[in-house]
């Protein structure tokens, strides 16, 4: 069982790695994969950014209890998508959707460890002089790259498991789009996310 | 040999577990063929580029609100 962690762990980092240099082809094998170790390895990364945000917040919730609530969120996306593809094509599969999607949250797990090490080390207001304007540009360069970088694994997570055109995969993430803004904002008026986990 | 074969077979059928796009538009089609090309392997390498680009050209449009944008997005975690 040992053996079988860790090797799930080399699997983690080195799909981690492939996902920055080749996410197309990276993608496609992850969809194939059977390695359940894998999620729970996963899994305990956003528990554990949970744990250490805890000591950040002010009055926070629980980590557990957010955590709890990041799966319900997961499970909610990853069905979603699933029962959509599910309409047009019978031979999808529930595991593809769970493998692909989880590892499409790598690029949120760094923006938000950076961000929170950021409030550490450079906490907010920016300032308007010439090296906070110069911060401030870094971060939005910084962001963006990490929220392209999202949306590139995100089309792919869904085009592997569901394996539909462009344009089906489009009105699936408009469809999303339309109940999960406004659930966000639920949870950041519950105080649960201030930017959705997903 | 029966073990390539094997490997290979498994190689095919994870190439073309998918239908290649189509956009309907034959010059949709092959324009969005290019591009996606480019995002296949290393992305980072266009992506950067065009952010940078991106930021710049928000920093001229909106200036100070950029600043204040970062500071929301800094209480994001």
């Amino acid at each position: 069982m040992a053996t079988d962690f860790i090797t799930s762990l080399v699997l983690v980092i080195r799909n981690f790695i492939l996902l920055i240099f080749s996410p197309y082809k990276t993608m496609r094998k992850i969809s194939v994969e059977k390695d359940y170790y894998q999620l729970i390895i996963i899994a305990c990364l956003v528990f554990l950014y949970f744990k250490f945000i805890y000591f950040l917040r002010d009055q926070p919730y629980p980590a557990t209890l957010i955590f709890i609530i990041f799966i319900f969120n997961f499970i909610l996306t990853v069905f979603f998508f699933y029962f959509l593809s599910k309409i047009t094509d019978k031979k999808v599969e529930w595991k593809s959707f769970v493998f692909t999607f989880s590892y499409s949250l790598f690029p949120t797990l760094i923006w938000f460890l950076s961000t929170s090490f950021l409030y550490i080390v450079l906490p907010p207001p920016r300032t308007f002089t010439l090296l906070g304007k110069a911060f401030s540009i870094f971060f939005i360069v910084y962001s963006l790259s990490l929220l392209i970088w999202k949306l590139i694994l995100e089309y792919l997570a869904v085009r592997f498991s569901s394996k539909q055109s462009f344009f089906r995969i489009v009105y699936m993430i408009i469809l999303y789009l339309i109940w999960f803004l406004p659930y966000s904002i639920l949870l950041y008026q519950l105080k649960l996310f201030r930017i959705p986990f997903i | 040999m029966k073990n390539i074969n094997f490997r290979m077979k498994q190689k095919m059928n994870e190439v073309f577990s998918i239908e290649p796009n189509n956009l309907g538009v034959n010059f949709l089609t092959i324009y969005f063929k290019k591009i996606t090309a480019y995002l296949k392997i290393a992305p980072f390498i266009y992506i950067i580029p065009f952010t940078i680009l991106t930021a710049l050209i928000l920093y001229l449009f909106l200036g100070r609100l950029l600043v204040n944008l970062v500071t929301i997005l800094q209480y994001g975690y």
